[in-house]
Order: structure tokens, then C-alpha cells, then sequence
């Protein structure tokens, strides 16, 4: 009997065009739009070059740390290089500062100067940089080259973002990869409209198949079971397909922990169904109501987690962070965030328990609801 | 015979409306029960509070003997039930629709398989198997939302306005086929605003109106509530107001109308009305084109009762 209620499910899940269109299809197109504009964008990137100068006198040539650094993020073979130096007497300089051939340049005594004419994008670049590398080295002594890589992101996505970010702590977000991260989480989420639908189907209240599954002898709990199994394997089937497309297909990296990665999804997933749950039982409303409830709420919350740009979860992050901190799409793209940049995993598990409270708090609200046997009114 | 299903002062409100309004009833086996009643009568309610799909105000539902119950599967499992609305899944064909819905009764595969290929047989819907519900007319689709309820072969049957918007050719297969469920042993609960489909149908039947019986028994011991026993209609032209009256203090004559040359002339009991209508006639020398009599409907009982027509 759960067999064939699951199976049945299954096939009226596949067979539903629109569901699939949400949960399979749009995430790809939509993978696919992104990765078209972001290669442009990475692409304009490499002329977007921030010509500076050094003054390359002993202090200088002394100095490992602005060494190490700046010939890192000024080599002229790497793709991700942010400056083009010039190198010379503090005098040419000023002369090419004077001629706005360089946007600034830095000389050290005791401390670091920067030198510049106006206050630019291109000027904030070079002033963040140059304070990062002081705090580091000032910090550690040592400065590791994984910290210069994560300057030299953090200083793309200034530029492109051009938002002046006071909180230097915050590290680097790369543009592309937190939008395919979003694009993930948007996916587990979509999923919801996959158990909301299910869930309709059986459901007196809500529709009037549900009236006929209501009067058969198959006990309620056996039905929801079934059929929020079924929903739930298509989620997964639908994450999945995602996932070998942006990998193989869009060259995405999720970093080299790929089970936590898979871990995140299927908890994100679960959130999404929590989320459908939730949507079907509460709301007394028709089934494409519904459907643009979950589609239009979802939208909103990948908003608010960067999948139209990063600034906007900057903003969220600055001024209203409850936003973000109840958001299930921010939990997953943050979760997905913290396991590529960091090594320790407590940002990873506060996310996942993040969004189990997320999933269990509706799931038990609806569980209020769905416990009925008997409606006042169907 | 033994009572399938008794229904108990039964009330249900919907805030302040009374939907449902301290029906008792029974339903014996073996038989085709009619609710017939106008729209909003309470019909659709009164399933509703019998499947234990409502709460209800008050009242008691026993099938086959015990307290119905939401989780009285057992009971559930020899009940089969037809909403007023179409209810299948789109996304499923006919074939995969009655099968999904009879294996929620039916779990082995192979008596399964025959149940289906039955049940279709049944509505005849042979040859569109295949089909989506989007494909089918209005028709077939009741015809699928039957064989859905149907399939698993229970003992009970309630369906709910089966017929509403139906070609006639439907509608007679339909009625057919319900015949023949109960000639297989099945007790049918029957609701309808048709009185023709309950004439046709019933062995028995309740009239409702605003949640109340107005009126129960077989169709001819509701005819005889009706005082009419016979209306005769006569297309006869030009007609004097002297002679309309005569007619009107004639033996039996309870009513006289006379309408775009159509009169329409009911009798209350009494014997050989037409008879007397036709020698009438003749002596007065009033030429007439047709005259046919036609005995009272449930409509007139209806009317009768309530002041007002059945018909929407
Ligand atoms: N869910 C509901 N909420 C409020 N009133 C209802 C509801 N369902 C039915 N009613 C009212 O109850 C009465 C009986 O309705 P119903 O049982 O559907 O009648 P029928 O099936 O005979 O057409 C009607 O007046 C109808 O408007
Ligand atoms: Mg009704």
C-alpha cells in the first residue's frame, strides 16, 4: 500500500510540467544565464587593472611582507592579479601621480603611506589592500599566502559591487561562486512547491482528491508519509541534476568537501519541503496561490542572500542581519560559503542547525493543522 | 432487511446557518436511496457528516451496524464514494486514475488489474484507457470520477450528483450502470436535484429542503401526497372565459390554466377524469387539435409541500 501510494506520487510529481519546470529546469536556465554574464564580467575584469606605483627603496626591498604581497597581486601572469606596479623613485612617481598615470602609490618608512590625488573606486582598492596587509602582518608576523588570495577576491568583488565596505574582517566572497551557491539554495527551496502540491493531493480540506484518499481506509499518517517521501526523493533528484550540471557543465568548484556540500543540500532540501509543508496546510487557498506563494517568497529570500548581486546581502547583512539570520536561502549559501573559505566547520554546523530549527518549527505548526481528522467546514 | 446505514438527529451549522437540520434516516440493504432536493438543501452535507468528513452539531452515524468514526477503516474499507466534483489526477491516465484510487482498497496486483479492467467496462470508458482527463468531454469525465469511487467493488455506494452537467448519453449510461451495482448486491445512497433521475432510479426516496425531510417513502406513496392525480392538457384555440369556468366547476377539477393556447386542467383522486374531460368537450362542441394526460411528478409534490418549484 506505502508502495504504491509513493510510486503513484512519484508519477504525478513527473508528470506535472510546471512543478518540474520550478524545480528542474528554471534552476538550469537560470545557471546557465549566470555563468553567460559572469564570464563577461570576469573577463572585463582582467583590463579592470588598478595601475599604482611603489617606491622601491631599501625599506621596501626590507619589507617580506609587501613584497610577498604585492608581487602576488601584481603578477603579470596570473589571471587574478588586481595591480599593475610600477616601480621607482618616489619622485617619478609623484611625476606619474601628477600625469594620473597611476591612481596612487606607497612608500614605507616606519608605517605605510599611500599617496593619492582623488578618492576613486580604484583609490579605496588600493588603501584596503594596503591596510589588510598591515593588520596581518603587523598580527602574524608571517603572512600566508591564502590571506593575499582572499585580499586580492575580496578587492574584485569591491570593485564590482562598488560598495565601500568598512568591515575589513569580512572576508572575500567571490562574485560568481556565492550566486551559484544561491542557486542551490534556491533549488532546495523550490522543492517546496513539490510537497505542497503532494500534500494537496490528500488533504480533504484542501482538495477534493484529498476527500476521496480521506474515506478510504489508508490512515492518514500512512498517506502524508507516502507522499512527502515521494516529493522528497523528486527535490533530491532535481538538487542533484543542479549539481552535475554546474559542475561539469558550468566548471562551478563547491570546494573539495563534497559530502558536506551534499549534506548542506539534503538538509536544505529538507527545509524546502518543511517549507511546503507548511504552505499546504496552513494556507486554505487554491493550489496556483500556493504555488506563487512559495515561488514568489522564494525569489525574495535569494534576494536578500546575494543572488542578484552581493550588495544587497551586504545591506541585509549591515543593517537588518534578523533578516538573513531567518532566512533558509542565506543558511544554505552561507553554510555552502563557510565550507569553501573556512577550515574549521562551526559556521558550517550553525547553519545546518540553523536550518533543522527552521524546518522543525514549521513542520510542527503545520502538525497542528494536519493532525484534523474531522473540518468544520471542507 | 438489515439497516446498512441509520442516521440519527443529525445537525450540522455553519455558524449561524443550519445546513443540516435533526435529519434521522435510514438506509436498508440492497436498495438505491434518494436525497433528492433543491441546490443548498443540505444534500452534500449530510454525505459529508455520514463519511465522518465534517463535524457535525449533533446526531449519531451507524454503518453496517457500528459508530462511523474518522478512523473506522474497517467500514471505510467496503465504502465507496463519487463527489459532487470531479476529482482525479490530471497528470494520471484513465487507467493509472482507477487503479491508483482502487489500490488504496485493493492491494493485491492481479485482483486489482481485474477490478480496473471492470469498473471500466462498467462506465465505458474501453476505449479511451489511455486517455488524460484533459482529453475527455464532460461526459466520460464523470463516467472516469464513477469508476474511481467504484472500482474497488464496495458494499455501500454514495454518490453525489453523479449527473450534473452531463449529455444525455452519459447520463443514461451512468444510470445504468448504478442500476446494475445495486443489482450486484451494492446499497446506493443516490443524491440528486433531477426528480426524473430519481423516478427512474430509486426504490426510495427523501426530500429535502433547507436541511429538513419534507417528505420520504417509495415514488408512489410520495405521488399520493400530491393531491393531483392527473393532469390533462388540451391545445384548443380561443377559448371563452364562460366555458374556462365551466370547466373549472367540473368533478375532481382542483386547478384550470390556460396559457398561449394550452389548457392545463389537474384533477384531484378520483377515476376516468380524462373520460369525462373528452365527453365534455364533445357536448360543449369545443374543436381541440390534442389532448394527453400525465400523471403528478415529484416536482408536484414538491410544490405541493414546499410552495415552490424543484426545478432551479
Ligand atoms: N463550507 C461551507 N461553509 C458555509 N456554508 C456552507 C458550506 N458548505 C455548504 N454550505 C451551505 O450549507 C447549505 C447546504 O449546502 P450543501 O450541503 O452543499 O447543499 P446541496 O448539496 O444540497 O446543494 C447551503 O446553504 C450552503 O450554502
Ligand atoms: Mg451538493
Amino acid at each position: 500500500m506505502y508502495f504504491h501510494i509513493f510510486i503513484n506520487s512519484l508519477k504525478v510529481l513527473f508528470k506535472n510540467k510546471m512543478l518540474i519546470f520550478w524545480t528542474f529546469i528554471f534552476p538550469i536556465v537560470l545557471g546557465t544565464l549566470f555563468n553567460m554574464a559572469f564570464s563577461n564580467i570576469e573577463k572585463e575584469e582582467m583590463f579592470n587593472i588598478i595601475d599604482i606605483g611603489i617606491v622601491n627603496d631599501d625599506n621596501y626591498k626590507n619589507n617580506q611582507a609587501y613584497n610577498m604581497a604585492f608581487s602576488y597581486l601584481g603578477n603579470v601572469d596570473d589571471d587574478n592579479r588586481i595591480f599593475n606596479i610600477s616601480y621607482g623613485s618616489k619622485d617619478k612617481l609623484q611625476d606619474m601621480l601628477e600625469k594620473e598615470d597611476i591612481s596612487g602609490y606607497l612608500y614605507l618608512d616606519t608605517t605605510a603611506h599611500i599617496i593619492i590625488k582623488s578618492n576613486g573606486i580604484n583609490e579605496s582598492v588600493f588603501k584596503y589592500v594596503v591596510e589588510e596587509i598591515n593588520t596581518i602582518s603587523n598580527g602574524i608576523q608571517e603572512l600566508e599566502f591564502r590571506s593575499i588570495e582572499e585580499i586580492s577576491k575580496y578587492a574584485i568583488s569591491l570593485m564590482n559591487s562598488e560598495v565601500k565596505v568598512n568591515d575589513t574582517t569580512k572576508k572575500n566572497m567571490s562574485y560568481t561562486m556565492i550566486e551559484f551557491y544561491t542557486l542551490i539554495a534556491m533549488t532546495c527551496l523550490y522543492g517546496a512547491t513539490l510537497s505542497m502540491y503532494s500534500l494537496n493531493q490528500i488533504l480533504p480540506n484542501m482538495s477534493n482528491k484529498g476527500k476521496r484518499v480521506a474515506v478510504s481506509p489508508v490512515s492518514k499518517f500512512k498517506m502524508i508519509l507516502a507522499s512527502l517521501g515521494a516529493s522528497f526523493i523528486t527535490q533530491l533528484i532535481g538538487v542533484l541534476l543542479l549539481f552535475i550540471y554546474t559542475i561539469f557543465i558550468l566548471n562551478v568548484d563547491y570546494g573539495s568537501n563534497i559530502f558536506l556540500v551534499i549534506l548542506l543540500a539534503i538538509v536544505g532540501s529538507f527545509s524546502g519541503l518543511a517549507l511546503g509543508v507548511f504552505v499546504s496546510s496552513i494556507l486554505k487557498k487554491n493550489e496556483n496561490t500556493k504555488l506563487g506563494f512559495i515561488i514568489g517568497i522564494t525569489m525574495v529570500y535569494s534576494f536578500f542572500a546575494g543572488m542578484m548581486g552581493i550588495t544587497m546581502k551586504y545591506i541585509i547583512d549591515k543593517n537588518m542581519p534578523i533578516i538573513n539570520k531567518i532566512n533558509p536561502v542565506n543558511m544554505i549559501t552561507d553554510g555552502l560559503y563557510a565550507l569553501y573559505y573556512y577550515d574549521t566547520l562551526d559556521r558550517y554546523i550553525f547553519n545546518i542547525i540553523s536550518l533543522l530549527i527552521f524546518s522543525f518549527i514549521l513542520i510542527f505548526i503545520s502538525f497542528i493543522f494536519l493532525r484534523r481528522q474531522k473540518y468544520d467546514s471542507i | 432487511m438489515a439497516n446498512i446505514i441509520s442516521v440519527k438527529n443529525l445537525t450540522k451549522e455553519y455558524g449561524s446557518l443550519k445546513a443540516v437540520d435533526d435529519l434521522s434516516f435510514y438506509v436498508k440493504e440492497g436498495e438505491i436511496l434518494g436525497l433528492l432536493g433543491p441546490n443548498g438543501s443540505g444534500k452534500t452535507t449530510t454525505i459529508n457528516s455520514i463519511l465522518s468528513l465534517l463535524k457535525f452539531n449533533k446526531g449519531s452515524i451507524k454503518i453496517f451496524g457500528e459508530e462511523m468514526k474518522p478512523d473506522s477503516y474497517d467500514i471505510k474499507s467496503k465504502i465507496g464514494v463519487i463527489f459532487q466534483e470531479v476529482s482525479v489526477f490530471d497528470e494520471l491516465t484513465v487507467y493509472d486514475n482507477i487503479d491508483y484510487f482502487c489500490g488504496l482498497y485493493v492491494s493485491d496486483k492481479n485482483t486489482r488489474i481485474k477490478y480496473v479492467e471492470e469498473a471500466i467496462e462498467l462506465v465505458g470508458l474501453t476505449d479511451f484507457k489511455k486517455f488524460y482527463p484533459k482529453q475527455l468531454s464532460g461526459g466520460l469525465l464523470r463516467r472516469l470520477n464513477i469508476a474511481c469511487g467504484i472500482a474497488h467493488k464496495p458494499k455501500l455506494i454514495f454518490l453525489d450528483e453523479p449527473t450534473v452537467a452531463v449529455d444525455p448519453q452519459s447520463r443514461n449510461s451512468i444510470l445504468d450502470g448504478i442500476k446494475k451495482l445495486r443489482d450486484d448486491g451494492a446499497t446506493i445512497v443516490y443524491t440528486t436535484h433531477y426528480m426524473e433521475e430519481v423516478e427512474i432510479l430509486c426504490d426510495r426516496v427523501i426530500i429535502l429542503d433547507k436541511g429538513k425531510i419534507i417528505a420520504e417513502g417509495t415514488i408512489d406513496e410520495l405521488k399520493k401526497l400530491a393531491n393531483i392525480e392527473e393532469k390533462v392538457t388540451i391545445e384548443a384555440y380561443n377559448l371563452s372565459e364562460d366555458f374556462l369556468h365551466s370547466v373549472s366547476e367540473l368533478k375532481n377539477v382542483l386547478e384550470v390554466k390556460y396559457v398561449d393556447g394550452l389548457l392545463t386542467i389537474s384533477f384531484g383522486k378520483g377515476k376516468s377524469n380524462l373520460i369525462n374531460i373528452i365527453e365534455y368537450l364533445k357536448e360543449k362542441k369545443v374543436d381541440y387539435n390534442s389532448i394527453f394526460s400525465e400523471r403528478p411528478t415529484l416536482n408536484d409534490v414538491f410544490l405541493e409541500l414546499t410552495g415552490k418549484d424543484l426545478r432551479d
